[in-house]
C-alpha cells in the first residue's frame, strides 16, 4: 500500500498491464492444471474477459450516469429532481437480478426489431442503470460535502455558476466521492455474475457449466473464486492509486 | 468630496426571518478610501460587507458599485464582482489547486488571460506578498498567515477597484496576524479602496482613513479613527472600546 501511495502513476500502469496480461495469458499456465481445470483453460479465460468487459463498460456508463443523476438530484428544477429521485428509489429498491431479467425481456420489445441487442449489451445496460443509481448518491454526497466557503470564494472572484461547478465543485466532490465510487466498482465486478441468468457466458457461468459436466465443484469454484480475487485486486489497486493522485491538496 | 462614490448604499435592509440584521444603512465610500468597520458581533457589519458583492441579498434599499446597480441582473453582478475582490476570514483558498493556480485561475477564466501571462502575473503578486517560494505548494501545506496572504494575492489578481476584508485576521494564531496586517498596510497606500471588517483596533487606528461603528444593524458612528478612539460620540461605542481595550 505504501508503494501505491508514493508511486500512484506506476501502480495504475502496473495494475493495468498486469490485468491485460492476465486476461490474455491466463489460459497458458491454466492449461497445465489437472482435470477438470486444464482442458477448460480457454473457457475460463474467455469467461474472465466477458466479466471484465461487463465491469468496464457498465462501470464507465454508470459513472457518467451517476454524475448526471447526482447533479439532477440537486437541480433547482423540481421535475428533474423528482425524476432522478424516482430512478434512484426504483433501482435501489428492487433486486439487481430482477432488473437484469426485466431489461432482457422487456427492453427488446420496446425497441425496433432490427436493433436486436445482444445479451451482453442488455446485461451491460441493466448493470449500468443499477450502479448509476448507487453512484449518483455518492456523487450527490460528494457535492454536498464541498465546503460552502469554496463556492463563495469562486462567486466573489466572478466565476459563473457553471465555472464554479466545473473548476471548483466537481473536482473537489469527485475526490470526496471516489472511495465510495471505488467501492461500487468492486461490487460491480462481482455483481456482473448475475448476468449468467440471461445466458451471458461470463466467469461464474463458465464455472457452473464446467462443474456440471465434471461433477467436481470444489476445484472449479476455487478457481473461479481465485480469478475474481485477482480481478478485484487489480481494480482496487487502480482506484486506490487514483485516490492518491486526486488527494494531493489534502496531503501534508 | 467632489468625486463620485465608488460604493453607494442607500437605506439598505436585511432580515433573517424575524431578525432585522440591517436597519436602513446608508453609506458612501470614495476611491482610495480605507475604511475600518467595527462593532460588536451580530451588529450587522459582516452582513453589510457581504452584501456589497451579493454573497447576501439586500431585502430593500439600493446599492451602486461604480455606478452599476447591484441586483439580480447577471450582467450587473458579473461586472460588479470583477471590480470587487474579497478576502475571507477562513481564507477559502481552493484546496485542490496549487498556490500559483489559485492566484492565476480567475484571470484565466473571467478575464480570458492566457495561462502563461496569468501565471507570470500570479508569480509577481506572490512575490509581493512574500510567497513566491511557495507557488507550487498546496494551500494545506501553508500556515494560516501564509494562506491569507495568498488569498489577498488571489483577490488582487483580478485588479479590483475595491477590496473587501471580512475579519481577515480573526482565524489566525496571534503570531501570524502581523504578517497579514503588514501586507494590508502596504495595500492601503496603493490607492485601492478598502473596506475592512476587523477587530484589530491597532490597524483601524493607524491605517484607516475612516471608521464605521455598527451597532444593532445601524451605523452608529461614521467618523475619523482619531475621533472614534479618543472621543466617541455614543455611549455604545465607548462601552465597545472599553471592552476591546482589555485586549491591548
Amino acid at each position: 500500500m505504501d508503494w501505491i501511495r508514493h508511486h500512484p502513476g506506476a501502480a495504475i500502469f502496473t495494475a493495468l498491464i498486469g490485468l491485460l496480461i492476465f486476461l490474455w495469458g491466463m489460459a497458458i499456465p491454466l492449461s497445465y492444471a489437472p482435470e477438470p481445470i486444464g482442458p477448460a483453460a480457454e473457457l475460463f479465460a474467455e469467461g474472465t474477459r466477458v466479466t471484465v468487459g461487463l465491469t468496464v463498460v457498465s462501470g464507465l456508463a454508470g459513472l457518467v450516469l451517476g454524475v448526471l443523476v447526482g447533479l439532477g438530484n440537486l437541480s433547482p428544477i423540481k421535475p428533474i429532481r423528482w425524476f432522478c429521485a424516482f430512478y434512484v428509489w426504483v433501482l435501489r429498491g428492487t433486486p439487481l437480478l430482477l432488473q437484469i431479467l426485466f431489461v432482457w425481456l422487456v427492453l427488446p420489445t420496446l425497441l425496433p426489431a432490427q436493433w436486436s441487442l445482444s445479451d451482453f449489451t442488455l446485461a451491460a445496460i441493466a448493470l449500468s442503470l443499477n450502479i448509476g443509481a448507487y453512484n449518483s448518491e455518492c456523487v450527490r454526497a460528494g457535492i454536498l460535502a464541498v465546503p460552502h466557503g469554496q463556492i463563495e470564494a469562486a462567486k466573489a472572484l466572478g466565476f459563473s455558476p457553471f465555472q464554479t461547478f466545473w473548476d471548483i465543485v466537481l473536482p473537489q466532490s469527485m475526490r470526496i466521492a471516489l472511495p465510495a465510487l471505488a467501492n461500487n466498482l468492486a461490487s460491480l465486478v462481482k455483481d456482473s455474475s448475475l448476468a449468467y441468468a440471461i445466458s451471458v457466458v461470463e466467469l461464474t457461468m463458465v464455472g457452473y457449466r464446467i462443474q456440471a459436466e465434471s461433477y467436481q465443484p470444489i476445484p472449479v469454484f476455487l478457481t473461479v473464486g481465485a480469478i475474481y480475487l485477482i480481478l478485484t485486486t487489480a481494480f482496487t489497486t487502480m482506484t486506490n492509486a487514483i485516490e492518491q493522485m486526486l488527494d494531493v491538496g489534502r496531503k501534508r | 468630496m467632489n468625486e463620485h462614490p465608488i460604493i453607494e448604499a442607500i437605506d439598505v435592509h436585511k432580515r433573517y426571518g424575524a431578525f432585522h440584521a440591517l436597519k436602513g444603512v446608508t453609506a458612501r465610500f470614495y476611491p482610495g478610501e480605507v475604511t475600518a468597520i467595527l462593532g460588536p458581533s451580530g451588529s450587522g457589519k459582516s452582513t453589510f460587507l457581504r452584501m456589497l458583492n451579493r454573497l447576501e441579498k439586500h431585502d430593500a434599499g439600493q446599492i451602486f458599485i461604480d455606478g452599476i446597480e447591484l441586483n439580480d441582473d447577471p450582467k450587473h453582478l458579473a461586472a460588479i464582482r470583477r471590480e470587487v475582490g474579497m478576502v475571507f476570514q477562513n481564507f477559502n483558498l481552493f484546496t485542490h489547486l496549487t498556490v500559483l493556480r489559485n492566484v492565476a485561475l480567475a484571470p484565466m477564466r473571467i478575464r480570458k488571460v492566457a495561462r502563461k501571462a496569468a501565471e507570470t502575473r500570479a508569480m509577481a503578486l506572490l512575490e509581493r506578498v512574500g510567497l513566491a517560494d511557495h507557488a507550487h505548494k498546496y494551500p494545506i501545506q501553508l500556515s494560516g498567515g501564509q494562506q491569507q496572504r495568498v488569498a489577498i494575492a488571489r483577490a488582487l489578481a483580478m485588479d479590483p477597484k475595491v477590496l473587501l476584508f471580512d475579519e481577515p485576521t480573526s482565524a489566525l494564531d496571534p503570531e501570524m496576524v502581523n504578517e497579514v496586517l503588514t501586507v494590508m498596510r502596504e495595500l492601503a497606500h496603493t490607492g485601492i479602496t478598502m473596506l475592512v471588517v476587523t477587530h484589530e483596533m491597532g490597524f483601524a487606528r493607524e491605517v484607516a482613513d475612516r471608521v464605521l461603528f455598527f451597532d444593532q444593524g445601524s451605523i452608529l458612528e461614521d467618523t475619523t479613527p482619531d475621533r472614534f478612539f479618543n472621543d466617541p460620540a455614543h455611549e455604545r461605542a465607548r462601552a465597545f472600546l472599553a471592552q476591546v481595550k482589555h485586549g491591548f
